[in-house]
């Protein structure tokens, strides 16, 4: 993230809220993630116009177009690699990335480990409701072992992934994990997680309201959730994190999971350095075909 | 005395054959020759076969050239596993390996009597004055050096810049036995001499060696493109590699992606965030781009994709080259598109048509495909001084201050051109989409708002259709006898049109630069009163082709003269389908005059 910001005060959850009406359904997880959204951003403090908030296609992808920064609903499982040519360009400006599980972790999951690892200052959030909703209910990757949707109607054959564990085994430097049921440490962990100097992954519980399960709406996570702040849990040691990642499906944990103490340099921090270190033997554009000159 | 040689050569990979061809392409433009360097390789990552083609000339070359004027053979087996690529005729010099035991007159070339042969304990002479077999090379550059008379002193000169770093010792060995070709060549002379006549003292003056990678790299950062995604892909890699050493130094960005998708994605990104933007790839990654093609052309992303083709489909023959993507550029897309796709003619032309891709893009708010082939990305050519000052570089249209108060992104405008924000633009928020939007970029499923917006995205391109300055047209203007090509093959079919016109063969000659869209008014003007004639292209649809019939009236007798890549179009042969064109017209008039009774 960039140096260049506000005083706080200066920006309020409604500057970032715009004009379109959400075509969620009523009661959607995602309604709780956008107003998170708009206060970790009032509380960060950018002006709209220095954000850049790109998605990929299903319903919560839609949520760019429901802030008034620069958005991009892109295509079906690729706004991590658009997000990260933005900030490659700009490195000023402030990048989010925002999907599903699909979109994050069955098309588009060949992006994420190379996300990590190339460590552009970009966050991450995934809206997890274990199911595709805007294609009317199918299987995703991160539904349960059994579940019958209209694709699986004896019952899915297959093992879910488990987002907060492929993210931390692919050497992420910070891993969270909300819910809306929870809107204040909702908002605290995107916060943080825009804070961070580096890739940082927050996985946000946001039910489908349609064609998700009972037992797993925002009324049971106020009573399954269970904060790490109290749990006592240190977010700078990556092992514990991956024992309670481990548990991803039978247990709700929210709060910061993971923070690398010791972050490493950002791939466009590192690609400042070498524009520095070599500018010196650019030739002027006009003359740049002489480097062909045969000695 | 000639003044146009055209040397193959062929070896195992640790022969230092293809190193031998770039010492001779150094130093004819050193001594101000035109000369053409084309490297052939075998499928083996390291040692296998290698060959190269040279085409020395005091004239500019326009193509490989055809038979060969002089072979050298450093074994047989790996020579003859070339085969039309590097053809020997009747008039052919075989200098080759004596060690292989071959006698001259009984070489492995079936249904060939070459001009002479010459079997030269090459092998033996490495060893005996540089003490190492290795020097093989600097020897064969001493027999053409002196056969040929060609760059003597530099390459010399060249030696000794090669060998430097590996000591005084390896320096001397190498000039020995370079020096020992040179004596021999003077003590065997040829059959006939086949002295290079010296070039024109002007034409030492600035030349560039380069390839067609390198060079639509160079030109990109001149046009100012300051992001590249890519992953790696043969016959394209050298574009992003260039990147890797290059970009930094003018404040730009390069990223080797994970794969194909993300390289583009990563543009589409990059241009969103306002800076011009390139990608490259070959036919299969062209494939998996093509998704994302579609989201530039939605969103109004400016973006130049380069496909730089090869033998296909799949994995095809990725180290030789074909026009066989033609269709794929042009109409690989879902949903109405129409998307600009450029052609370059030559490594020197490549220069011009990535300039003008970027305009274009950054003009019309387009992604534009650069098609350009292995043949020209991977060939080295000496290269004229070029006048950069002489091409305009086009920035996107910007929002004004004004157009910023209440900003719509995709504004209906006469041209159908709207301004562009970026992200860091105050007032310019707007969202990007591959879902259908109205002016203001909101999405929207209104058939109405879609069909205007669809002739907003095709129409705006409408002004290419005209730009005569993207055709060149040569030859006699109300030929009947008409010949199209593009592409590496356009430089083959150029030389074709010159040695038919030599002959009185009335022809004329269309290379399209922009070959999507079809500039539909440029070709009939240019069909108009022809009676027959080729469209000639490396592929085995004969593509061109057929995306002209798609638009085009093309008269009847034209017919396209298409093969599959790796199966090289000579000159000689399109004269010879001239020829035939000109005598069944010629019976045709006659049968008009003379109506069988």
């Amino acid at each position: 993230m960039s140096t260049i910001t506000r005083p706080v005060e200066e920006y309020q959850a409604k500057d970032y809220k715009s004009d379109l009406k959400p075509i969620w359904c009523p009661a959607c997880g995602d309604y709780g993630v956008v107003q998170a959204i708009y206060r970790a951003l009032a509380n960060v403090g950018r002006p709209p116009h220095q954000i850049a908030f790109v998605s990929g296609i299903g319903c919560s992808s839609r949520i760019p177009g429901y802030t008034t920064a620069y958005g991009f609903n892109s295509v079906h499982g690729r706004a991590l690699p658009i997000a990260q040519g933005i900030k490659l360009a700009n490195p000023d400006l402030l990048v989010l990335v925002a999907g599903g599980d699909g979109d994050g972790f069955s098309i588009g999951g060949g992006h994420v480990a190379h996300a990590v690892r190339r460590n552009v200052d970009i966050t991450y959030i995934v809206m997890d409701n274990q199911i595709y909703g805007l294609t009317k209910g199918q299987l995703s990757p991160t539904s349960p072992r059994g579940l019958k949707t209209p694709s699986s109607a004896w019952g899915s054959l297959e093992a879910p992934v488990n987002p907060l564990l492929y993210v931390l085994g692919y050497g992420a430097s910070f891993v969270a994990q909300g819910t809306p049921a929870d809107m204040q440490g909702l908002s605290a962990v995107i916060e943080e997680a825009i804070r961070f100097p580096g890739f940082a992954f927050v996985n946000v519980q946001s039910p489908c309201v349609t064609y998700g399960q009972e037992d797993q709406q925002l009324k049971a996570h106020k009573t399954t959730m269970q904060p790490l702040s109290s749990l006592g849990h240190d977010p700078s040691d990556r092992l514990k994190a991956m024992a309670l990642a481990s548990e991803y499906g039978r247990k709700l944990y929210t709060g910061v999971l993971y923070r690398n103490p010791d972050p490493p340099p950002t791939f466009e921090a590192e690609a400042r350095r070498r524009q520095e270190e070599t500018k010196a033997q650019a030739r002027p554009k006009d003359r740049i075909l002489e480097m062909f000159r045969p000695q | 005395m000639s003044d146009d040689i055209v040397i193959g050569m062929a070896g195992s990979g640790g022969d230092g054959i293809v190193s031998a061809g770039d010492a001779m392409i150094t130093a004819a433009a050193l001594e101000g020759y035109h000369a053409f360097l084309t490297k052939s390789f075998g499928p083996q990552i390291r040692g296998g076969e290698s060959s190269c083609r040279v085409r020395l000339s005091t004239r500019p070359v326009l193509s490989s050239g055809g038979t060969l004027d002089v072979a050298v053979a450093l074994n047989w087996e790996d020579f003859l596993k070339f085969g039309a690529e590097l053809p020997v005729g009747g008039r052919t010099t075989v200098i080759y390996e004596s060690a292989t035991g071959v006698p001259a007159e009984r070489l492995p070339l079936p249904g060939v009597t070459p001009w002479e042969s010459i079997a030269v304990p090459i092998a033996e002479m490495a060893k005996k004055n540089a003490g190492t077999e290795k020097a093989k090379n600097s020897v064969v550059l001493g027999l053409l050096a002196g056969w040929l008379g060609v760059g003597r002193d530099s390459l010399l000169a060249g030696l000794r810049k090669k060998f430097g770093k590996k000591g005084a010792e390896v320096v001397q060995g190498n000039e020995n036995a370079f020096a020992a070709g040179v004596q021999y060549a003077e003590a065997h002379p040829l059959r006939e001499p086949r002295t290079l006549a010296a070039a024109a003292e002007a034409m030492k003056e600035g030349k560039l060696i380069v390839d067609g990678n390198d060079m639509c790299a160079a030109a990109a950062l001149f046009a100012g493109c300051e992001f590249f995604g890519g992953y790696p892909i043969t016959p394209s890699s050298e574009i992003m590699h260039f990147f890797g050493r290059e970009v930094w130094k003018y404040g730009g960005t390069m990223m080797q992606a994970e794969d194909e998708i993300a390289g583009i994605g990563a543009v589409v990104g990059a241009s969103f965030a306002g800076k011009k933007a390139m990608t490259a790839t070959s036919g299969p990654g062209m494939s998996l781009k093509t998704e994302m093609l579609g989201l530039a052309t939605i969103a109004e992303l400016p973006l130049v994709c380069v496909n730089v083709q090869r033998g296909g489909p799949s994995t095809g023959i990725p180290t030789k080259s074909e026009q066989s993507d033609l269709l794929q550029a042009c109409f690989s897309a879902h949903g109405d598109v129409v998307r600009p796709v450029l052609a370059p003619t030559s490594v020197a032309d490549t220069f011009g048509i990535t300039v003008e891709a970027f305009n274009v893009a950054e003009q019309y708010q387009t992604p534009v495909i650069i098609l350009s082939d292995q043949e020209i990305s991977q060939r080295k050519e000496t290269v004229d001084p070029i006048d950069t000052k002489a091409f305009t570089v086009v920035e996107r249209r910007r929002p004004t201050e004004s157009e910023l108060e209440k900003y719509e992104r995709f504004k209906a405008t006469d041209s159908g051109i709207s301004p562009i924000s970026h992200p860091g633009m105050p007032g310019g928020n707007y969202l990007a989409s591959g879902i259908e939007h109205n002016e203001r970029g909101a999405p929207t499923a209104s058939g109405e708002v879609h069909a205007r917006m669809n002739d907003k995205r095709i129409h705006k391109l409408d002004p290419l259709m005209r730009r005569r300055d993207l055709f060149e047209i040569e030859g006699d203007v109300h030929a009947p006898v008409a010949l199209v090509s593009w592409g590496s093959l356009a430089g083959t079919t150029r030389e074709a049109l010159e040695i038919a016109r030599r002959e009185g063969i009335q022809a004329k000659l269309l290379v399209p630069r922009l070959l999507f869209p079809v500039a539909e008014e440029i070709y009939a003007d240019f069909f108009r009163g022809v009676q027959a004639g080729l469209v000639v292209e490396q592929s085995h649809l004969g593509q061109l082709y057929r995306v002209l019939r798609m638009y085009v009236g093309v008269p009847a007798g034209v017919a396209p003269y298409a093969r599959s890549g790796s199966n090289p179009i000579l000159p000689s042969s399109i004269v010879e389908r001239l020829r035939q064109i000109v005598l069944g017209l010629q019976r045709q008039r006659v049968a008009e005059v003379e109506p069988a009774g």
